[in-house]
């Protein structure tokens, strides 16, 4: 019950925040240099074209009505590409999903088992190699890892293909083959940071009480860390992904481009630059769904391997 | 010699007076057999006419302008194949593929799949060639223009094409009632109620003002005119493709890519091909890794910077046409100092064009002299001087002008392909001679702004600098940036005897008329120089070695219906 009750309310808030959003970024695209007709028809366009476009898209009325036309049509048409958002933004949003569950699958298991080698082994040489190592990777950009990658592995060796789109009706394993070299370089620059939240949480929970009541009590050392230490030190960890899903989701511009991904973080971005005020609402809105149910189920997960969560939220 | 004589005089039989006076030119060496076949294909005259006539007048080499609509290239090899994929990497279309409103060479590559124009500017020949008109011609002064189209040609949708549909087609793209992208091209040119047919396979272009380059305004070049079915909604369009081309669609996935299959009604050389595919990239780098990566056959187009890896290497085939692509260095003349032509002149002294073309396009293309004409165009002369870099005639001049340690100035550019390094390259050559250039880079949406005086810091800018993408005919370059009504006029050039020269330029039909004002606006633009251009850009586009038959233009079209890949 007491569950039900933390999850309504965040639900709640979430829809708030959502309307917040939608508001902000709506006003924010209003501010924008440029008007859509203009994008559309490029820099060379007569300015009577240009009035005529924007007369269709409906841009050149007052702002209240542009808003609620929008809203009341969601997600409405793309002026860009003059089509509905929906089939658009769906697809891409599934491709998106699709990288950054296979990111999180290998980064996951990858950066805890980083986190908790290096703090089992604390200042020994492998601690500092694991460290070392992330912290490097976390600095190098993207777009950098990435070209490395498509030269080194697509041209040179010719093992892996340059893109991440699969052909149209490629079985599991092919698409799987297409995502490998654009997950590389998000699982580079994440790898570092998730095993530096794993190590500090694994080294506290290693230094508490309990886990030196729990070593005094004659606990065998392997079963006391799974049973006790890594239950808690797994906390603050799970936070970290959570908001690292929200990138994952829609912040892979560069990835993206760079290995010809139509992504939700590719669409934004074009909407964006390109003045599709629809595209852009359509866009960051979803990808703020996806933001507040990680980190709804983040908070879930959170509050059932930490029962002083649930006591808060009933109280 | 008689033999040839009287051929010609039967040839010469029913011919106008603008033909007749073409073959003269001819006979007396006045214009090359190239020129003649260029010139001769722009006023209608058949290719089978004009290979004829030079044959009568001697000629033995048997080239001639060919009627198909897409020629073969320099480039095939090999016996023919037929069948299998092409695999094409392009730019993403930057918006809907809607033949009224696309802007952007991703957009016009996808019209062109599926859609045909009344004629194709064939960059890799020099020549107009007949498309979905059979043949054209003017009236005496060139303001009436008449067009006879091809018969049998079907629309994908199993529709003949008449001159119901040209008619439509060119009224929705002049009409300035819509959204469309050609009115820049039509504006003073050709209005709704000027388009009319005459017969059901004849349209009759009458125009606000004589033009002697108007087949260009229907051809290729002006890449949003493809013939559509009339009545066609143009938002709908680009879930059908609907056109007359040898592909029609198969499967177009915005930001995604496309496929087309053979048309087999198809009225011209039908497709070897199976299919063609389409990956769209949004950028030119990943392009050129895929093809590297063999996951694509050939780049649509690419430009020089950031192509070193492919274009030094053996491993491609490289297609390069002549463009008109270029860049233009603008300067307000009605801003101190640049209102006296003595300090412009300086400006243009200190450029280095031949390093500019050797270090920033890997030398894929030429250096340019400060007016817009060029290689690309046939009205250019030829005979005036190039001016070359010189800093102590910049130090002299700017000395006259009063200005004898320099000036300080500004200069506002655009994040586009290699033009932030072509402003770096100007502020260090300037400095040469004491002029201090303080550059500002910005990006597209903000240096274009409103495109309106005032509104825009391309057209506002003290100094600006600009790209210029390719045109069969000078036209535009000589109208909208430089004439004193010229809507991007961002050099605020104001000039009665230039005004006068281009409105004669623009409607004369002789090619020797024609010549001859280009040399006095050469003359003029190089006195005033109130723009300097810096270069023309090579049209580039990359393939692997075993793809034959491409037929690209310079403004990144592609017709693939000879192309075949050998074994």
């Amino acid at each position: 019950m007491n569950m039900v009750r933390f999850i309504l309310k965040r639900l709640g808030l979430a829809l708030i925040t959502l309307w917040i959003l939608s508001v902000i970024v709506f006003l924010l695209g209003q501010v924008l240099p440029s008007d859509p007709g203009r994008s559309i028809l490029g820099p060379l366009a007569a300015p009577s074209a240009v009035h005529a476009l924007d007369h269709q898209l409906g841009v050149d009325k007052p702002i209240l009505t542009q808003y609620w036309n929008w809203i009341s049509n969601f997600p409405g048409t793309s002026y860009q590409y003059q089509a509905p958002i929906g089939p658009i933004l769906g697809p891409a949003l599934l491709r998106s999903l699709k990288l950054a569950i296979f990111a999180l699958i290998i980064l996951v298991p990858l950066g805890i088992v980083g986190g908790v080698v290096s703090a089992l082994n604390a200042g020994k040489p492998i601690d500092r190699t694991i460290s070392v190592v992330g912290q490097t990777m976390l600095t190098v950009p993207e777009f950098v890892s990435g070209i490395v990658l498509i030269v080194v592995f697509a041209v040179a060796l010719g093992w892996l293909p340059v893109t991440a789109t699969a052909p149209p009706g490629s079985g599991f394993f092919t698409q799987i083959k297409y995502l490998i070299l654009p997950v590389i370089p998000l699982v580079m620059v994440l790898f570092g940071y998730i095993a530096r939240m794993a190590r500090v949480g694994t080294i506290e929970a290693l230094q508490s009480d309990y886990a030196r009541t729990a070593t005094l009590k004659g606990l065998p050392r392997g079963v006391m860390i799974r049973r006790h230490v890594l239950r808690n030190s797994l906390l603050p960890t799970i936070t970290v992904i959570a908001t690292q899903t929200g990138y994952l989701i829609g912040g892979l511009v560069v990835v993206e481009t760079l290995f010809r991904y139509q992504g939700v973080g590719l669409l934004t971005y074009n909407a964006a630059t390109q003045h599709d005020i629809p595209m852009l609402e359509a866009c960051v809105l979803t990808i703020g769904v996806v933001y507040m149910v990680v980190t709804l189920l983040a908070d879930i997960l959170f509050s059932l391997l930490n029962p002083r969560i649930r006591l808060r939220a009933a109280e | 010699m008689s033999r040839g004589n009287s051929e010609l005089d039967r040839l010469r039989a029913g011919r106008t007076e603008l033909e007749n006076h073409y073959i003269d030119e001819l006979v007396s060496g006045n214009v090359s057999r190239r020129d003649f076949l260029r010139r001769g294909s722009m006023i209608g005259m058949s290719s089978t006419l004009l290979g004829a006539i030079l044959a009568a007048c001697g000629s033995s080499s048997s080239k001639t302008a060919s009627s198909s609509a897409a020629g073969t290239t320099s480039t095939s090899s090999g016996p023919v194949t037929k069948g299998g994929t092409l695999r094409i990497g392009a730019v993403a279309p930057a918006a809907a593929v809607n033949p009224l409103t696309v802007s952007d060479a991703g957009g016009l590559l996808m019209l062109n799949q599926t859609g045909e124009f009344l004629i194709f500017d064939s960059n890799l020949k020099l020549e107009l060639q007949p498309m979905l008109a059979l043949s054209w011609s003017p009236n005496t002064d060139g303001s009436v223009w008449t067009f006879k189209l091809r018969p049998n040609v079907t629309f994908h949708n199993g529709a003949a094409m008449t001159a119901d549909d040209v008619v439509y087609t060119f009224q929705q793209l002049s009409d300035p009632k819509n959204a469309s992208n050609a009115l820049s091209a039509f504006a003073g040119v050709l209005t709704p109620s000027g388009v009319k047919a005459t017969d059901p396979m004849t349209v009759e272009f009458t125009l606000e003002a004589p033009n002697g380059n108007f087949p260009y305004l229907v051809s290729s070049d002006n890449y949003n005119a493809i013939i559509v079915p009339k009545g066609t909604d143009f938002t709908k369009w680009q879930s059908t493709f609907v056109g007359t081309g040898a592909f029609k669609l198969g499967k177009y996935t915005q930001g995604v890519g496309a496929s087309f299959v053979p048309n087999p009604n198809y009225w011209g050389t039908k497709a070897l091909l199976d299919s063609t595919t389409f990956n769209f990239y949004m950028s030119q780098a990943p392009m050129i890794l895929a093809l590297q990566g063999n996951s694509v056959d050939v780049i649509a187009q690419f430009t020089p910077a950031g192509a070193a890896a492919i274009l030094n290497s053996p491993s491609y085939k490289i297609i390069k046409l002549p463009s008109a692509n270029h860049r233009e260095l603008s300067m307000r003349n009605d801003i101190a100092p640049f209102t006296d032509p003595r300090v412009r002149q300086a400006v243009a002294y200190t450029l280095d064009r031949p390093g500019a073309v050797a270090a920033l396009l890997s030398g894929d293309g030429s250096v340019a002299n400060d007016y817009p004409f060029g290689p690309r165009f046939k009205s250019t002369d030829t005979s005036v001087p190039q001016r070359t870099q010189n800093i102590s005639m910049a130090k002299q001049l700017l000395a006259a002008a009063g200005h004898p340690d320099g000036f300080s100035t500004s200069l506002k550019t655009e994040i586009y392909q290699e033009i932030p390094q072509l402003a770096q390259v100007i502020v260090e050559d300037a400095a040469k001679a004491g002029i201090k250039i303080s550059p500002t880079v910005e990006t597209q949406t903000l240096y274009y702004g409103k495109s309106t005086f005032g509104n825009s810091d391309w057209l506002d800018g003290t100094m600006s600098l600009v790209d210029y993408g390719d045109r069969g005919a000078p036209n535009v370059y000589l109208t909208a940036p430089l004439t004193s009504a010229g809507t991007w006029n961002a050099a605020r050039f104001k000039n009665k005897t230039y005004d006068g020269l281009v409105k004669q330029y623009v409607a004369a039909l002789d090619l020797q008329m024609q010549q001859q004002i280009a040399g006095k606006i050469e003359n003029l633009l190089l006195q005033e120089t109130p723009i300097v251009y810096p270069y023309w850009i090579d049209g580039l586009t990359a393939s692997t070695p075993n793809v034959n038959g491409l037929n690209p233009t310079s403004i990144a079209q592609l017709y693939l219906n000879t192309a075949y890949k050998s074994a």
